[in-house]
């Protein structure tokens, strides 16, 4: 990039080596990729140190909270009941927060999450790794057929703007983004569910049918996809409104454009110019809403995996809530934030696929 | 007086200007009838609090009705036509509330609700009512056809079936919206438990539009250190998954106070507002009006105050109207989870009682659970539109930030 | 219907009226637009803004806005023999017409191109919608085409549109517009908001491609010096109306329409002093209630009561040269007068 004769160099003398030396660095830095990593790291770890104290800081400790459980059922003194939780408890509640917080990240440096505080020995990972791929798999699917169909539908409304067509889908998309999801959760299993009769959504608890084995095969794929289908219907519906109208707005200007007029000038079949002239272009702007609504989605499995009792890692949060396990908590929360975080980094990184005119000067 | 006239006129064209979209004027007019409901109404309409343990999860329409002998069927359809005759009432019911002011002009005669001697207490009054014991009976719709339904004693059966009918369907006040699990009238239980929830959700909604407003202004008005400071700060929250962290702290506070409730939703929803509002002022700061503000010297609180805010207004509104939508989702979804409180009964609450007591899987009961979902519903749906409306009318070319 | 058509024109606009149908009344845009152009020929149109000049180019590739009406004309084109009607063709003819036939490389061209597409796959989408699939040879033909517009062409084939200068983009349309070898090419405004320098080079590309390549061009300017330079023929639209019609050097030295002289004079002339610099008086007419007789009569500064009666025809001492004016001797007498002004 900057490219100084030797000259130069030789002119300048010992300055201009710290100067380079400072120019390679801020080069590093200045190149976009380098950059946002490096955000994204460091808003990893601001938040989730955040959240560590925000919760060590809440009154009530799991220890507490079992400890009266002990002695309301048990009828024992309180000195008892606490000896026995402390003994089989993997928390010390009279340690500093700061020292927690050193322990606990440094294993988190290592890639541990650390163990449960509530049941010693359960390694958080592997909770983590065995709730977070079925949170993924319902909410990767609902997002992808929600998007793709948003785009379809909201491109309908464009082309017919102002017809009945378009005026039903508008009223749609407002009652699909009005109505929060987990109310459209409850909706659809009491309306389909239960009036209707439509299917059993106490035989749909879990992820999976039991009696399966689970990998790659049919009977297993399917009680899965049983299983996940009404959280991913839930999805759906309650962020294809706001795609639709998106899409649509979008399209409108997309359609005022002057490469579309001159597409049809050019005697494009239209089916090309849906799709790569209109359709590409007019999307573009929603590829980085879908990022910002994976988080939003994420957390709202929390409400929508209790009603559909769909053990995922909003199950497993709120679980290890009303136990007050620490640990479990901001293990979720560190994945929650990673996934987060790297979904805009990698959104960010690979927009310039879709738009050259990002690419090319490597900065948004 | 001509303040008051102009404050018509401009509500007469506000109501013009929001008519031209329906789906709009649509919303308002929900609004207005949601206000109507849950703020005027309460005055008028008692809550039932009252346990009636035939009335359990009635359905939609189910009320008190008149049973009489077959014989008496076109005697006996008011209680004034019972003057002076035996009626009898179960306990733990609806009857009794229901026959108090009849108690002078006619004999009333108290079955014990669970009197294991004779059977339970409606199987009691039911013998009683076809051997012509009495001449009357009160007894709740749902209970009269599940009990003779559901008679296994072939005998008993026979005995109801030839001898008891319905002189009355309609006698007692009808459950608009059935009954719930305490067998108490969930119409009235909705038209109470809108204020508080709506009330939390609009200080939820102010409190983050407020934060929002004067940060975001901050920002971009002085811009430099403060802009950056600031930005990177919501930057940081917004990484944060906000639900979760709610759901997080309402389950180790535990709060006791739904307004409390409200206050803290409204401390962690500001960020994505914020940057939407940096971003308008910026833009405005650009604008002609202003940079002759400024070249005329006037300080920067003057601009904000005079220049800048007066031309935000609706973005500011309708944007409050998504936060308020957004704190209402809220505070609902950790109602539903068993993390906000639960002794105010609100639509929220009324929900996680329907659900936690099963009433959805039960098709006369899920009234319980279905009436909430729907109020809840179709106020937000009342409120978006609403908000699309005020977008079109007001400047279609402001978007609003969520 | 007369469909006996000289071999050499190659598109006949025959008595086009448009109608816009807008809330507030119906736009007469045009009004009876008849003209013939001829195989290498390039026509100007000229006039103000709101004058129909772009609506008569859109209409030639029926390209005109939905709430557009023709209600009386047509539009011919004659290739190879067979004439066709334009206004007639189906939603696919159509398709296969537009750009094989008649290009239109619009006004402020800059936002031309898709932005996501590389400018190759532009001119293969283009080529492919008309059956050319064979890509080398389409490369083969755009490589030699952007060669003639002055382009580095395996840079310019490769690039995305937003690497391309507003020059470039303008004239790779240019480029474009001619792959499929049109007979007419239809340049709207082809070089505002383009540096001198640029609208310089491009009107070079133009007549050095039009020379080459042989095709007829229709052009829509309301800059004079354009004109003159680019033209053979000259029509001059007032009010949805062709007002003159002629070769370019009649026009611009014996005007005989006062429109077309009020145009010329309100157009500073660098290589003679000019310090009668006079505009015209007064503004477009309103189209929904447009005037009586000769629609220029208000603003005419030799306008008689006859003018506001009737509205004189499309006549002229020369077949080649008409102007719809009935005092055409009160503006020679007035030019004179001018000229001696001048002089002195």
């Amino acid at each position: 990039m900057i490219s100084e004769t030797p000259d130069v160099i030789a002119a300048t003398g010992q300055a201009s080596m710290v100067d380079r030396l400072y120019d390679s660095v801020m080069n590093i830095y200045r190149n976009h990729t380098f950059r946002v990593t490096i955000q994204a790291i460091i808003t990893v770890w601001a938040v989730i140190t955040f959240t560590f104290f925000l919760i060590r800081l809440m009154p009530g400790n799991p220890i507490d909270v079992l400890v009266e459980q002990i002695m309301v059922a048990e009828g024992i003194p309180y000195q008892d009941a606490y000896d026995r939780v402390a003994a089989s408890f993997d928390f010390d509640p009279d340690a500093s927060a700061i020292d927690q917080y050193f322990d606990w990240f440094s294993d988190v440096l290592r890639l541990d999450l650390g163990t449960s505080i509530t049941s010693p020995g359960t390694r958080v990972v592997d909770e983590i790794a065995r709730f977070l791929p079925w949170t993924l798999f319902a909410v990767g699917t609902g997002l992808l057929v929600s998007f793709v169909l948003g785009i379809v539908l909201g491109m309908m409304m464009a082309y017919y703007r102002n017809s009945p067509l378009d005026h039903i889908l508008s009223l749609f998309a407002s009652f699909m983004t009005g109505i929060p999801n987990y109310i459209w959760g409850l909706l659809i299993v009491i309306v389909l569910g239960i009036q209707f009769n439509l299917f059993n959504v106490g035989a749909l608890r879990g992820t999976y049918d039991v009696s399966t084995t689970p990998g790659f095969n049919l009977p297993f794929i399917k009680s899965a996809f049983e299983h996940a289908f009404l959280p991913i219907v839930t999805y759906v519906v309650s962020t294809l409104g706001g795609w639709m109208l998106n899409m649509k707005s979008s399209t409108m200007s997309v359609l005022n454009d002057d490469y579309v007029n001159v597409a049809e000038a050019r005697g494009l079949k239209d089916s090309r110019i849906i799709t790569a002239y209109v359709g590409r272009n007019a999307a573009l702007p929603l590829f980085t809403q879908l990022t910002i609504s994976i988080g939003f989605v994420l957390g709202s499995g929390v409400v929508i995996e209790e009603i559909f009792v769909y053990w995922g890692l909003g199950h497993y949060l709120f679980a290890s809530i009303t136990t007050r396990d620490y640990t479990s908590m901001q293990g979720v929360f560190v994945i929650l934030v990673i996934t987060v975080v790297f979904a805009n980094l990698i959104a960010d990184l690979t927009y310039g696929f879709l738009d050259p005119r990002v690419r090319v000067s490597g900065q948004k | 007086m001509s303040f008051i006239s102009s404050i018509f006129s401009g509500i007469w064209s506000f109501l013009k200007r929001i008519s031209k979209n329906k789906a709009g004027f649509l919303g308002f007019i929900g609004l207005v009838i949601y206000f109507f409901v849950t703020f005027i109404m309460p005055s008028f309409v008692e809550f039932d609090d009252e346990a009636n343990l035939d009335e359990i999860t009635g359905p939609i329409g189910s009320r008190i009705v008149l049973a009489v002998n077959v014989d008496d069927a076109d005697r006996y359809h008011t209680l004034e036509d019972l003057a002076g005759k035996t009626v009898g009432v179960v306990t733990q019911t609806g009857g009794p509330t229901f026959i108090e002011p009849y108690e002078d002009t006619l004999t009333v005669e108290e079955f014990s609700w669970s009197s294991r001697r004779e059977g339970p207490g409606i199987q009691a009054a039911l013998v009683a009512l076809a051997n012509k014991e009495i001449d009357a009976m009160l007894i709740f719709s749902k209970s009269v056809t599940e009990f003779i339904d559901n008679q296994e004693d072939p005998e008993l059966r026979q005995l109801f079936e030839d001898n008891i009918v319905i002189s009355n369907p309609t006698l007692g006040p009808s459950h608009l919206l059935g009954t719930d699990t305490q067998g108490r009238d969930i119409a009235s239980h909705i038209v109470h438990g809108g204020r508080l929830l709506i009330l939390t959700a609009v200080l939820g909604g102010l409190i983050s539009t407020a934060i929002a407003l004067v940060l975001g202004s901050l920002a971009a008005l002085f811009g430099g250190v403060l802009d950056n400071v600031l930005t990177a700060i919501t930057n940081l929250i917004l990484a944060i998954p906000r639900f979760p962290l709610l759901v997080v702290l309402a389950g180790l506070i535990s709060f006791d106070n739904t307004l409390f409730l409200g206050v803290l939703i409204g401390l962690l929803g500001w960020p994505a507002l914020m940057r939407a509002i940096r971003a308008q002022v910026l833009s405005l700061r650009e604008r002609d009006f202003v940079e002759a503000a400024q070249s005329l010297g006037l300080s920067t609180g003057h601009i904000m105050m005079r220049e800048i805010l007066p031309n935000m207004i609706s973005f500011v509104a309708i944007n409050l109207i998504f936060s308020i939508t957004f704190a209402m989702y809220e505070q609902i979804g950790l109602v539903v989870l068993g993390l906000a409180p639960i002794s105010d009964y609100t639509w929220g609450v009324m929900l996680y009682f329907g659900r936690t007591r099963g009433t959805l899987f039960n098709a006369d009961g899920a009234s319980m659970a279905l009436s909430p979902v729907l109020a809840i519903a179709l106020f937000q749906v009342c409120l978006v539109l609403f908000a699309r409306a005020l977008e079109e009318v007001f400047d279609p070319r402001l978007r609003s930030a969520v | 219907m007369n469909q006996k058509m000289n071999d050499d024109v190659v598109l006949r606009v025959d008595d086009l009226s448009i109608v816009y149908r807008t809330k507030r009344g119906n736009v007469q845009a045009t009004t009876d637009i008849s003209f013939d152009l001829k195989r290498g020929e390039a026509m100007a149109l000229i006039g103000e803004s709101g004058s129909g000049k772009t609506t008569v180019s859109l209409s030639l590739i029926r390209k005109l806005p939905k709430n557009a009406l023709v209600t009386k004309g047509q539009v011919l084109y004659q290739r190879e023999g067979n004439v066709r009607d334009v206004l007639k063709l189906s939603k696919r003819q159509l398709r296969e017409f537009r750009w094989k036939d008649c290009a239109m490389v619009f006004q402020g061209s800059q936002n031309a191109f898709n932005p996501v597409l590389k400018i190759r796959k532009q001119f293969e989408d283009t080529a492919r919608a008309h059956g050319w699939t064979d890509k080398e040879a389409v490369r083969q033909r755009a490589l030699e085409l952007l060669r003639l517009v002055r382009l580095d062409p395996e840079r310019v084939y490769e690039a995305y549109p937003h690497e391309l200068s507003g020059g470039m983009k303008q004239r790779t349309l240019l480029a474009l517009g001619v792959l499929l070898n049109p007979q007419v090419v239809i340049l709207d405004e082809p070089t505002t908001a383009l540096d001198i320098l640029t609208q310089r080079a491009i009107i070079d590309v133009l007549n050095d491609m039009q020379k080459k390549l042989n095709f007829s061009i229709i052009f829509i300017s309301h800059d004079l010096s354009l004109a003159a330079e680019m033209a053979d023929i000259v029509a001059t639209v007032y009010a949805g109306e062709i007002v003159e019609i002629g070769p370019v050097n009649d026009i611009f030295y014996d005007p005989q329409h006062p429109y077309t002289h009020g145009l010329l004079t309100s157009v500073p002339k660098l290589d003679h002093e000019q310090d009668l610099l006079t505009s015209i008086k007064g503004a477009p007419p309103n189209l929904i209630t447009p005037p009586s007789g000769c629609k220029f009569h208000p603003r005419c500064p030799y306008v008689t009561e006859k003018c506001s009666v009737d509205g004189p025809p499309l006549a002229g001492d020369k077949p080649e040269h008409l102007a719809a004016c009935w005092h055409k001797d009160a503006l020679l007498k007035a030019r004179e007068e001018l000229a001696q002004e001048v002089a002195q």
